[in-house]
């Protein structure tokens, strides 16, 4: 059950006009039958939404409220079929066999549903019924005025766009090989789509088949659940959802010693009056802290938001206990490396992410090997968390000319002058700060050509030594150059 | 690491009654064992300890070119069994192939660059929390409360720290173990020929990890490795002799 422009159901919108809601990643989440008509479609960057329908109102997206209003309509599924799952304000599944056979016949389920969603919360909903989420959703999308209900799942997705599978770029490249619909991905052997494209390629291609993913209920030991119990109870909400942070934190953490992440979790609530309410949040990809996080601050809202103004249950009195239960796992968690101990790669990570914070994420670096002739150039840099570019150069090629190992351990940023005192081509002294060292030995030169190409003259580079140390240093245009110290 | 990466072999005899001549396969297995197990686990622990242990706090002294980043390097990679070693660059000088040379994975290295001496102390202070060592060069204008407290927070977390600072010294009884560097010389290159292969760097150690007596050792690298104490070749002042 899908509200496609549920975000935009606020008092600021403006009626008859074309609107959009816009989300944190300056994305169109929502749009209104007028926006729609102008061209604006959702998952749009706001820009290009504004350059094709100028008089469009944009209206910052406030999850948090779309979710309490939402939960009224929750409630009212919830009435009629028992585990509804929440994906984002506004859309929701629900496993509808038991009450099929309850009902007797999928159009009367579905005509209860609707009658009951419309008395909380108007029309504008669409409807699809499925055999997976997958397909339920895609017949929501497609749902106009009336509920669409799937007889066959295989045949009804092999007409699909690859575009509604939700990856843009996996869509673009197969676009881009000449697969268009999911019927001609479904037709694809699945292990050359598994070779080629991976467990993205797996995913896209078990969708098209309609082999949608059932929640497969592994064993899930009963201590991953996490909880926590406050005395004096919570009625702030930015404090429960503080904690439910924390708790999502701890969630996350506990499942990735298992090596998985949950992709569906039971919020679970008691309120000072001894009542439990719970709810189920699912996601398409597995949750991290961020979404979960988000998810239970939403949650949390609404319940307290009900029993604040007594427009349902709620959580009366505060929340004396929070706990979180992953209801399914997912194998994608990240491997760990033999070496690793994920308790201390997580203190690392989050270490690293404080320093960030501290310097800038321009400063936290981190180096890997690539070929090269100068020490400098054997250094490929890129930011800490960030993938790392292709090195430039193969590590293991010859390179000729390259500057022999030991690497010096300082390498200055840029070109600094040293003054050598040369003697028929040989340097008999380097002038250290104030005063001159004389050299007491020396190797080199190692000739470099330069990139002539670039305007980059002609170096040689020189290995001297003096008592005050070891010193990398290269003469080009009859001027010298320190490019290493030996410290 | 320095001390312990060097396997010496004490002249140690074979009991009396059993003739190397005479063994058969198996009687020389028994006897490799036996000696395996009369011989010492370990060589003798050199007096200077080069590898931080667990709260310590190393300072380094002595002018650029006299080989204490690469020293502090390998000290930082040998008391990092586990974990990450954070480098804090504050001239954005130093260079990685020097780290990954005396044994640093380069999926555990990490390099900050900071600069300013009030964020670098906070900088330093967070790196303790979650990684396995940290080296970390010394800003001019860093003041002692700052060092003071690093060093309560090195002691509380138990994460070895390299200080190297750029001029002056680390204020006193800060460190426990101070090496200063006093000499070194490098092999390998001539009068414009050769290349540069090994250098010996002498060094004073002092504080509380030498017992509070002033100690002179020698450090030999040979750059692809880690660094070696050479016993018996330092010196030391008169009636505190050790190698």
């Amino acid at each position: 059950m899908w509200y496609p422009d549920w975000a935009l159901r606020r008092p600021d919108t403006p009626p008859g006009e074309p609107a959009q809601a816009i989300g944190a990643d300056h994305r169109v989440v929502a749009v209104n039958p007028e926006a729609a008509a102008a061209g604006v479609t959702v998952g749009m960057r706001r820009r290009q939404a504004e350059a094709i329908c100028p008089a469009i109102r944009s209206l910052a997206s406030d999850p948090t409220a779309e979710a309490v209003g939402f939960e009224p309509v929750v409630r009212a599924v919830e009435g009629l079929i028992p585990r509804v799952e929440v994906v984002q304000p506004g859309m929701l599944l629900a496993p509808v066999t038991g009450a099929v056979r309850y009902f007797g016949d999928e159009w009367v389920l579905v005509g209860r549903v609707v009658e009951a969603i419309e008395a909380v919360a108007g029309p504008g909903h669409r409807i699809g019924l499925a055999a997976g989420p997958f397909s339920a959703r895609c017949a929501a999308e497609m749902a106009m005025g009336e509920p669409l209900v799937v007889e066959d799942d295989r045949s009804f997705l092999r007409s699909l766009d690859v575009a509604s599978l939700g990856r843009e770029e996996l869509a673009a490249t197969f676009r881009w090989l000449g697969i268009t619909t999911l019927g001609q991905l479904a037709d694809l052997p699945r292990q050359a789509m598994v070779t080629r494209f991976g467990a993205d390629g797996l995913d896209a291609h078990r969708l098209a088949r309609g082999e949608d993913r059932r929640p497969q209920p592994r064993e899930i030991p009963v201590d991953l659940a996490v909880e926590e119990r406050f005395d004096p109870p919570l009625d702030n909400l930015e404090q429960a959802a503080f904690v439910g942070r924390a708790l999502a934190h701890r969630l996350l953490t506990e499942t990735g010693r298992w090596g998985s992440t949950p992709f569906r979790v039971v919020v679970e609530a008691e309120s000072a009056g001894g009542a439990t309410r719970s709810r189920t949040w699912r996601n398409t990809d597995p949750f991290d802290e961020a979404t979960l996080g988000d998810r239970i601050r939403w949650q949390l809202a609404a319940w307290l938001d009900e029993a604040r103004l007594r427009s349902g249950p709620g959580i009366g009195g505060g929340v004396v206990r929070l706990r979180l239960a992953p209801a399914d796992l997912s194998d994608r968690g990240r491997q760990l490396a033999l070496h690793e101990d994920a308790r201390r790669a997580a203190e690392t990570h989050r270490t690293l992410v404080q320093t960030q914070a501290l310097v800038g994420p321009d400063r936290v670096l981190v180096a890997r090997p690539q070929g090269g002739r100068d020490p400098g150039d054997r250094v490929q840099w890129s930011r800490w968390d960030d993938p790392p570019p292709a090195p430039a150069g193969d590590p293991a090629a010859p390179w000729p000319g390259a500057v022999p190992t030991p690497s010096p351990a300082l390498v200055p940023d840029g070109a600094v002058p040293l003054e050598v005192e040369w003697d028929g081509g040989m340097p008999e002294r380097v002038r250290l700060g104030s005063r001159w060292e004389p050299v007491l030995s020396w190797a080199g030169p190692w000739r470099r050509l330069g990139r002539w190409w670039d305007g980059q003259p002609p170096a040689d580079r020189y290995q001297i030594v003096t008592s005050a140390g070891a010193f990398l240093c290269e003469v080009r245009e009859g001027a010298t150059w320190l490019t290493g110290i030996y410290d | 690491m320095p001390a312990t990466s060097t396997l010496t072999m004490a002249p140690t005899r074979a009991p009396e009654h059993v003739a190397a001549t005479d063994l058969t396969r198996s009687d020389r297995d028994d006897t490799v064992a036996m000696l395996r197990r009369l011989l010492p686990a370990s060589p003798p622990r050199e007096t200077v300890p080069l590898v931080p242990v667990p709260g310590q706090v190393v300072g380094l002294h002595g002018p650029a070119g006299m080989g204490l980043t690469r020293l502090g390097l390998s000290m930082a990679a040998g008391a990092a069994t586990e974990g990450s070693v954070a480098c804090v660059d504050v001239r954005g000088w130093l260079c990685p192939s020097a780290a990954w040379e005396v044994g640093i994975d380069p999926d555990r290295l990490v390099v900050v660059r900071c600069d300013d001496p009030v964020t670098w102390a906070r900088v330093v202070a967070g790196l303790l929390d979650g990684m396995g060592a940290v080296y970390a060069e010394v800003p001019r204008q860093v003041k002692e409360a700052p060092l003071r407290t690093l060093a309560s927070a090195v002691r509380s977390k138990g994460t070895p720290l390299v200080l190297n600072p750029l001029s002056g010294m680390l204020p006193g009884g800060l460190a426990q173990l101070r090496l200063e560097g006093r000499r070194i010389s490098w092999e390998g290159t001539g009068a414009g020929h050769g290349r540069l292969l090994r250098r010996r760097l002498v060094l004073e150690a002092s504080g509380k990890a030498v017992k509070g007596m002033t100690r002179i050792i020698e450090v030999e690298d040979h750059g692809a490795d880690a660094l070696r104490v050479v016993s018996r070749l330092g010196t030391a002042p008169a009636r505190y002799a050790a190698g």
